[in-house]
């Protein structure tokens, strides 16, 4: 059964003027995705690639200068679009004269949450943080980490069913990036669609289940994480004791010098080329180490999107 | 709906009082009501109405300028410190957002006269000074008129950096005050342009004066209460424009 869509663009296009009489630049070149329910998405992009562009639109803080931005079937214009959805921005900034507690309750009862409950639920909330112990404290007192995870408390006090995180793990020591990960991933389990912007990639294999590569203000790949191991299937073939002119051949072939270690070299191929390698290498008196098969990783394929789209580079 | 209202604003009331500038200049307001005593002893005739005379200047000039130095950052602050995103992003309109903050500082505006009045009555019963009628229109009109401040300091604020907001609204508060003498100006004048152009700008710009009534409140003249009552539908009418004005602009703001 063809799950709900939650998220749709289409089209998405973003201008801006860089000042009062300028020539306007555009930043998002009609982008368009979709995000079901119940997965965890994650848009990623390098640094100005217009991600947290798109995220804005969507949250109704920047307009669009075209195209179709809906959210849970409305458009993101109406502010009822946002009733089920929680947003947690980069580097969160409150009040800071509010304590944990003041601020949770504040912002429940801007989403109209029950007066009866919002005190129960903001102690659940702060819980679920791990921000029970800090509950009295003024915000100003609190550090880096606190603030992102009071962030992530905001976007779940009203208990939505989708939620919005900008670089939910910047600025994190590799612990707190543990737990705002396992959070994720338990509200995710909990039945929570997660649409995360954010470039730090291992998060992004860990816990996403679908990806979009904005860049340049261009989608330049999109599809299930998954997916894109089986789109080329590589090689590493280790070997030693290679005879110098072979080696040299090799390299010209590859068009890279031989990386390795001491008398073994490992050397990346298509499939296409692996037997006819191997075949050449033994003949010439080299001795077969090992062949693997390269998972490639997220971060290859992301850096082969960012390379492509580069002045000069193989769209 | 009302209580997304109410909690921006009970927000931005405490957001306000925990600012100790305000207190500084309400501390200042008070010790101005609190020396019109002393200005006073220099004078043999009308103590008690320079007395107040001074009294509501001074309620009047620091009202004013606290208006004025809250309602240009009132915006312009949430979007610069970035609160602006995680309120926006709940189910709350720009207009509710807009209308909250307002309300708030109007309220915090009117606690902080409330001071000033409480002062000013207290210094005129110890000088044995009158206290009628008028000085509560008076002092009425005034709360009016600071809400007013706001409302214009709002929309400034919408699109303009806090400095520039308070370059508007210092420009649009005295061109309010001298409109209606610059329209008496034009009508004795004898070119018909000079009228008409006068007479419209008093039109175009909030009569500001039509909300000072501390004259008569000082000197025991009567105010007409059709007047009275004209100036409090002028006032809302002006809140309410600015403040139209304001939403227009901030809705169609890109929050980079």
């Amino acid at each position: 059964m063809e799950r709900e869509t939650i998220v749709r663009v289409e089209g998405l296009v973003k201008d801006f003027r860089p000042g009062f009489g300028l020539k306007k630049k555009r930043v998002l070149h009609g982008i368009s995705f979709e995000v079901k329910r119940g997965e965890v998405f994650g848009f990623i992009g390098p640094n100005g690639a217009g991600k947290t562009t798109t995220l804005k639109v969507l949250m109704g803080l920047i307009r669009a200068s075209a195209g179709r931005v809906e959210l849970l079937g409305r458009d993101v214009g109406d502010s009822e679009s946002r009733r089920q959805i929680g947003f947690a921005p980069e580097s969160p900034y409150f009040y800071d004269f509010l304590s944990g507690r003041e601020i949770l309750t504040f912002y429940a009862r801007l989403c109209d949450f029950p007066p009866e409950r919002i005190a129960k639920r903001v102690e659940e909330v702060l819980a679920q943080v791990g921000l029970s112990h800090a509950a009295e404290a003024r915000l100003r007192t609190y550090s880096k980490g606190m603030l992102q995870r009071i962030g992530v408390a905001q976007a779940l006090v009203h208990d939505p069913g989708v939620l919005f995180l900008d670089e939910p793990m910047s600025g994190l020591d590799p612990v707190g990036r543990k737990e705002i990960r396992d959070l994720i991933m338990r509200l995710n389990a909990e039945g929570k669609t997660v649409f995360m912007n954010t470039h730090i990639l291992s998060d992004v294999e860990m816990i996403c289940d679908r990806v979009a590569i904005i860049v340049n203000g261009r989608i330049a790949y999109q599809g299930e994480l998954e997916a894109f191991h089986g789109d080329r299937k590589l090689y590493d073939v280790t070997l030693s004791s290679l005879p110098a002119d072979f080696a040299e051949e090799v390299e010209s072939r590859l068009g890279a010098p031989l990386a390795g270690r001491g008398d073994r070299v490992v050397l990346r191929v298509p499939e296409k080329e692996m037997h006819e390698l191997v075949q050449s290498a033994l003949a010439r008196g080299a001795r077969l180490e090992e062949v693997v098969r390269h998972r490639e990783h997220l971060e290859d394929l992301f850096l082969r999107m960012v390379e492509a789209e580069q002045p000069g580079g193989q769209a | 709906m009302r209580g997304v209202v109410t909690a921006i604003a009970a927000n931005t009331v405490r957001d306000a009082v925990r600012n100790r500038v305000l207190y500084i200049l309400v501390f200042f307001a008070v010790v101005m009501i609190g020396t019109s005593v002393l200005l006073a002893t220099l004078s043999y005739v009308e103590r008690e109405r320079i007395l107040q005379d001074v009294g509501l200047s001074a309620i009047r000039f620091f009202g004013v300028a606290i208006a004025i130095f809250m309602g240009v950052g009132l915006i312009q602050r949430e979007v610069e410190r970035r609160t602006v995103y995680t309120i926006l992003s709940k189910p709350v309109t720009r207009a509710r957002f807009l209308a909250g903050k307002y309300l708030g500082l109007v309220a915090t505006l009117w606690l902080q006269l409330a001071i000033m009045v409480a002062a000013f009555v207290g210094v005129s019963l110890v000088a044995g000074a009158p206290l009628g009628v008028g000085h509560a229109t008076a002092l009425g009109l005034m709360a009016l008129e600071l809400a007013v401040v706001v409302a214009f300091a709002t929309l400034f604020s919408s699109f303009a950096t806090p400095f520039l907001a308070a370059c508007y609204s210092v420009g649009l508060y005295l061109v309010g005050h001298l409109t209606r003498d610059l329209r008496g100006i034009g009508a004795g004048s004898e070119s018909v342009a000079v009228q008409q152009v006068t007479s419209w700008i008093h039109r175009l710009f909030p009569d500001l004066s039509a909300l000072n009534r501390s004259i008569e409140a000082v000197h025991g003249l009567p105010i007409p209460p059709a007047e009275v009552g004209l100036a409090v539908v002028m006032g809302t009418a002006w809140c309410f424009g600015f403040l139209l004005v304001a939403v227009v602009v901030f809705e169609r703001r890109d929050f980079r």
